[in-house]
């Protein structure tokens, strides 16, 4: 099956996700799909939840921590900017405080609690997690397109969810149980009715909205997953790992993409031996992923002569990725 | 029973009422908002544990509670850090 199959007989899988290790040519693969999509007239947004971001070198424009840019007609781009919208939600806290106290300032203690709450690690992460909550709730778009982060924060990411989840369930369960003592008290004081909860409707927000971010991520009907490798032994073995792992948390795998291949062409032309011991390692290394991932795999890039950047060498990418005029 | 009809004439009912609360009801009022006091504690302890040094899941939406616990924050640290010895056991 190609790509461009799976993009046409799954009209449904509106979550596209490119995941694989740095540096494989995920975010171009993000791009030029989004760019295929735009082209054939739905409205794509990709976006990326890496901290390092590198949309804004593909599309040549400084998009970072700008909301949604738009690229060309239909085709949008943003780059979440964690840090700002850390400090932005920092404030929102604070402003609250000030608000329902109305105290002049935030008291020492708590002032430094929420300091010390965003320099967590975890902070960025969740800051962007949350994020794209509000961006695929607002359901602007047909497709969105998820350029991913590495391999490794990708499935810190996914178990986030699983975890946040967890952890939301069991202190929502002790809000209810306090609130249970609360009327158990109203009634014997006969006291018609106790004060609304706040932080249990709090709560039943917060498990709203992580519900809906990792919800997509598992869907096998809206989302599509695909893995990026290239013809290395390393790199191969990885992705397996992943793969399993990936599994686990019931990421729906749609296939695989071979990026970086050799033309094998230039293997007839008069060619330097470097050139010739790469093309014979890759031919191995192919032969291996075909064995392993099957007719999972759903394309072989070539290497291209120059960096992909700048939408004309995006188009190219896309008209390899998916066969030519759409 | 409206609480204007109650507030119009304080009835002998009404004080037998409150009586009655005294010595029976009272005490499981107490008893439940007790319960509840600690429970909110743990809640607090759960969910603000990095004031404390205790780090614990996750950072980001615990910010999003933190206004509702500003009023039991230093009640709570005092309870948590306070130092137990013999007479807390004997008390």
């Amino acid at each position: 099956m190609s790509l461009r199959q799976v993009f046409e007989q799954n009209p449904n899988r509106r979550y596209i996700m490119f995941g694989g290790k740095g540096g494989l040519g995920k975010t171009t693969f993000s791009a030029a799909t989004a760019y295929w999509l735009a082209k054939q007239g739905y409205r794509v947004l990709v976006f990326s939840v890496d901290p390092q971001a590198s949309l804004s070198d593909i599309f040549q424009r400084d998009i970072f921590g700008k909301g949604a840019v738009e690229i060309m007609p239909n085709l949008f781009a943003q780059e979440i900017d964690a840090d700002q919208r850390i400090r932005e939600y920092q404030q929102e806290i604070r402003q609250k405080i000030l608000d329902m106290y109305g105290l002049p300032e935030v008291p020492e203690e708590i002032e430094n609690y929420i300091q010390a709450a965003a320099a967590e690690p975890a902070m960025e992460e969740s800051a962007i997690f949350d994020e794209v909550v509000d961006i695929v709730v607002g359901g602007q778009y047909d497709y969105y397109i998820y350029d991913l982060v590495p391999l490794g924060h990708a499935l810190y990411y996914l178990s986030m969810a699983s975890v946040y989840d967890q952890w939301i369930d069991k202190i929502t369960a002790l809000r209810a149980e306090m609130e249970e003592y609360s009327k158990v008290a109203a009634v014997m004081q006969r006291r018609k009715e106790t004060e609304e909860d706040k932080i249990l409707r709090e709560l039943q927000e917060i498990k709203y909205r992580i519900n809906t971010s990792s919800s997509i991520l598992t869907d096998k009907q809206k989302t599509a997953f695909f893995f990026v490798i290239v013809p290395e032994e390393m790199i191969i073995l990885d992705t397996q790992k992943a793969a399993e792992l990936f599994a686990k948390f019931e990421v729906p795998l749609s296939g695989y993409i071979v990026n970086r291949v050799i033309p094998p062409a230039l293997g007839e032309q008069d060619i330097p031996q470097y050139l010739r011991y790469r093309l014979e390692m890759q031919k191995t290394y192919l032969a291996k992923i075909d064995q392993i991932f099957g007719n999972q795999v759903l394309a072989r890039i070539p290497e291209f002569e120059r960096d992909i950047t700048g939408l004309p060498m995006i188009e190219r990418m896309a008209e390899v990725m998916f066969g030519g005029a759409a | 029973m409206s609480d204007s009809e109650e507030k119009e004439k304080p009835s002998l009912w009404n004080t037998f009422r409150s009586v009655l609360y005294g010595m029976a009801g009272h005490d499981m009022a107490r008893f439940a908002l007790k319960t509840r006091g600690s429970m909110e504690h743990l809640f607090i302890l759960i969910t603000m544990g990095d004031l404390l040094g205790i780090p614990i899941l996750p950072p980001y939406y615990s910010l999003r509670l933190l206004p509702y616990v500003v009023p039991q924050i230093s009640t709570w640290k005092r309870r948590m850090l306070r130092e137990k010895d013999l007479t807390d056991a004997l008390a």
